[in-house]
């Protein structure tokens, strides 16, 4: 029994659902969190968003110093945004399968910031209405 | 891996994660939660809060720095010097896999 935690883009939650069902899940729950991943280091790879956004930046109202410095953290990853957290339990046969999915369903070309994925063990699951336990409470 | 949950107060999550990002330990993801602990809520005069406001932070590290981020993390989230009832929780747990789905790679 494994318990997969996926974070996604919020707008790839439509998407992610109907991969989920597609792959054959018992069920799963969403909640709506913040979250960053590690800081970009390779600067190159966020030049050419970075003199998009600055070009579209009001300079003559703010200091230019300012507006680089919000550009910058934007493309960075020192920032937080919303992302969707899904929680799926599964049966341990069926992971690769479901991983494979997710990722399918949320890569895009930007490259970063599409989400990580965690398998976490479970030790123990019951289901509430039967009150059975163990791999037959997920499927 | 290791999967760390802290539970801290809202007005302390922005030192824990500042505290956290200037060590290089910048992924993380924070849900908004209401809960209680030990001293079951606070009673003020008749009323009894029992859900109270505080910041879930999850983050997965490698197992070698766990002691240094928990450390950081009991060090930030203290109110006062002796800490106080309410600064919070982190549990522990194990992490199996860890994919990037941009990269579609595994690992953090």
């Amino acid at each position: 029994m494994k318990e997969i935690m996926a974070i996604v883009r919020m707008k790839k939650t439509g998407v992610t659902k109907k991969a989920l069902v597609a792959a054959g899940v018992a069920g799963f729950t969403a909640v709506k969190v913040l979250g960053r991943g590690n800081l970009v280091t390779d600067l190159k790879a966020i030049e050419e968003c970075k003199a998009k956004l600055l070009s579209m930046g009001m300079d003559e109202f703010s200091e230019s110093g300012d507006t680089e410095k919000m550009v910058t953290s934007f493309l960075d990853g020192s920032r937080f945004f919303p992302r969707r957290l899904f929680t799926i339990l599964v049966h341990d046969d069926d992971v690769p399968r479901i991983i494979e999915a997710i990722a399918k369903a949320n890569r895009t070309e930007y490259g970063i910031g599409d989400g990580t994925i965690f398998v976490l063990p479970v030790s123990d699951a019951v289901r509430v209405r039967t009150g059975e336990a163990g791999e037959a409470a997920i499927w | 891996m290791l999967l760390i949950r802290a539970i801290v107060r809202p007005e302390k999550k922005d030192d824990v994660l500042a505290e956290l990002s200037s060590a290089g330990f910048n992924a993380a993801t924070m849900v908004d939660v209401v809960g209680r602990g030990k001293q079951k809520g606070i009673k003020i005069g008749g009323m009894v809060y029992d859900e109270i406001p505080k910041t879930l932070i999850l983050m997965v590290i490698p197992e070698e720095a766990k002691d240094k981020v928990i450390t950081m993390i009991l060090a930030a989230g203290k109110t006062g010097k002796e800490g106080t009832f309410g600064d919070g929780k982190i549990f522990v747990s194990p992490v199996d896999e860890v994919y990037t789905i941009s990269k579609g790679t595994a690992g953090l």
